[in-house]
């Protein structure tokens, strides 16, 4: 069976959260990243996921959640998003958005629409495609800085293999049936 | 420690310190330290001033960004502008350094200033902070950018003149929803009026005393925003009232240009 009404909620909340943490992560890092092209990219991208959870917030009120629900994810992945946005130097900073996160956020975006129904919740699947464009977009041009400062960034593709391999060993993410505030016993 | 509270201290004044460049350039401290020229449109100024400007709204990206990251329980549309802004200061910087090599010039080529980060970012509210970057320093890019897309006009540089024009149709959005937002928050809670009025008296008194060390005074400063003209016009776009349009000009000595019907 898939998601019941609430969960999706759950969900597409916890998506936001995950949003809202890379947008205030590129925030915290355009000031204390030395190089310009760095700094306008990343800021370009705060843009994209503030869009992001702006959409899903929408969404998780037609959805009879309050606007905006907002759920952070459960413990581990929380812990793997901190020790993240702690990431200090450059290439590592990059490394971290756009060969870790984006493409692990897609993998959990694709993992709710095989979940869900694409007829009864076409509108979460229309935002969800949206951001999956964008994300689409923000990795090609982030390969394009890439070219363009191979002369001074140096990356190490042993740290990426590590997060992936952590951010894969953590299976759910969504912290279910913590929704106090939604309608009970909604069902899709 | 974040960036915010770290410190820097330039002619006894407590600044925030500065935020990350790359080697390349070179942080001046003192308006003395910044290049001057003789013909300030010569080819070598004009690089200057892009080179600038390119510095400028790399500042205006850091503020924005850090208010996202300073103040998370901000109310999420006004998030929402914010990060907006981020996007649109980017831009702002990728198109001047676009144009500032199709002119010739590079990264580091003349020293930069971080005045406008320095002091906004000693503001502990985002009123404050909103009052000082958005409602101040970009309403008066607004001024200085309605004179200069004429100025490079004039020298046949419709290009340089094209990407102001854009820069400047941004910027009124930035200094309008700030207004709209101070005057909200404001309602709310009216002790944020102390925290703006005392943001803009520590600008008052920074800027004076740096002038000071630089051999001018705020009437010079006065005298040269008067010479560029004030832009009344976007100034009405950005959502400011015809009184507080009238005291900005009465303060660049401007009050012949000062009606009971509003500003001409």
């Amino acid at each position: 069976m898939g998601l019941i009404l609430r969960e999706k909620a759950e969900y597409l909340g916890t998506f936001r959260w995950l949003e809202v943490f890379l947008m205030e992560t590129l925030a915290q890092w355009v000031p204390t990243t030395p190089e310009m092209e760095v700094k306008v990219l990343m800021g370009r991208h705060i843009w994209d996921a503030a869009q992001h959870a702006d959409a899903l917030g929408k969404r998780t009120f037609e959805l009879r959640a309050p606007l905006h629900y907002t759920l952070p994810p459960l413990a581990p992945y929380l812990d793997l998003m901190k020790e993240l946005a702690a990431v200090e130097d450059t290439p590592g900073r990059i490394q971290a958005i756009y060969d870790v996160l984006l493409p692990a956020f897609v993998a959990r975006y694709q993992e709710y629409l095989n979940g869900s129904d694409s007829l009864l919740d076409e509108p979460s699947y229309r935002v969800i495609h949206e951001i999956l464009n964008a994300y689409a977009r923000m990795r090609q041009e982030n390969e394009a800085l890439r070219e363009e400062l191979k002369e001074t960034l140096v990356f190490d593709a042993g740290r990426v293999d590590e997060w992936r391999r952590k951010e894969a060993a953590i299976g759910e993410i969504v912290p279910r049936g913590s929704g106090a505030t939604l309608a009970v016993g909604a069902h899709a | 420690m974040s960036i915010t509270a770290r410190r820097k201290t330039v002619q006894g004044i407590q600044l925030c310190a500065d935020p990350a460049r790359e080697a390349c350039f070179h942080i001046a401290q003192h308006d003395s330290e910044m290049a001057v020229f003789e013909d300030n449109m010569s080819e070598a100024a004009r690089r200057e001033r892009l080179h600038r400007h390119m510095n400028n709204e790399m500042g205006a990206l850091e503020i924005a960004a850090q208010c996202l990251a300073d103040f998370p329980d901000a109310p999420w549309d006004l998030r929402m502008q914010l990060a907006r802004q981020a996007s649109d200061e980017s831009r702002h910087v990728a198109a001047l350094y676009r144009r500032l090599r199709q002119l010739g010039g590079r990264k580091g080529e003349f020293p930069i200033g971080n005045f406008e980060w320095a002091v906004t970012n000693m503001c502990d509210t985002l009123a404050a902070r909103l009052a000082i970057q958005n409602r101040t320093f970009e309403a008066g890019q607004m001024d200085l950018l309605g004179a200069l897309r004429k100025i490079w006009r004039s020298l046949g540089d419709e290009t340089t003149a094209e990407v102001l024009e854009h820069i400047l149709a941004d910027e009124i959005n930035h200094v309008r929803f700030a207004n709209r937002w101070i005057r909200t928050m404001v309602q709310e809670d009216r002790r944020l009026l102390l925290k703006v009025a005392s943001a803009i008296r520590f600008l008052a008194e920074t800027n004076a005393t740096l002038l000071a060390g630089a051999g001018a005074t705020t009437t010079d400063a006065a005298k040269k925003h008067a010479d560029l003209g004030i832009n009344v016009e976007d100034r009405r776009h950005a959502d400011f009232s015809d009184d507080e349009i009238n005291e900005i000009l009465k303060q660049a000595g401007m009050s012949a240009f000062v009606s009971a019907e509003g500003p001409a």
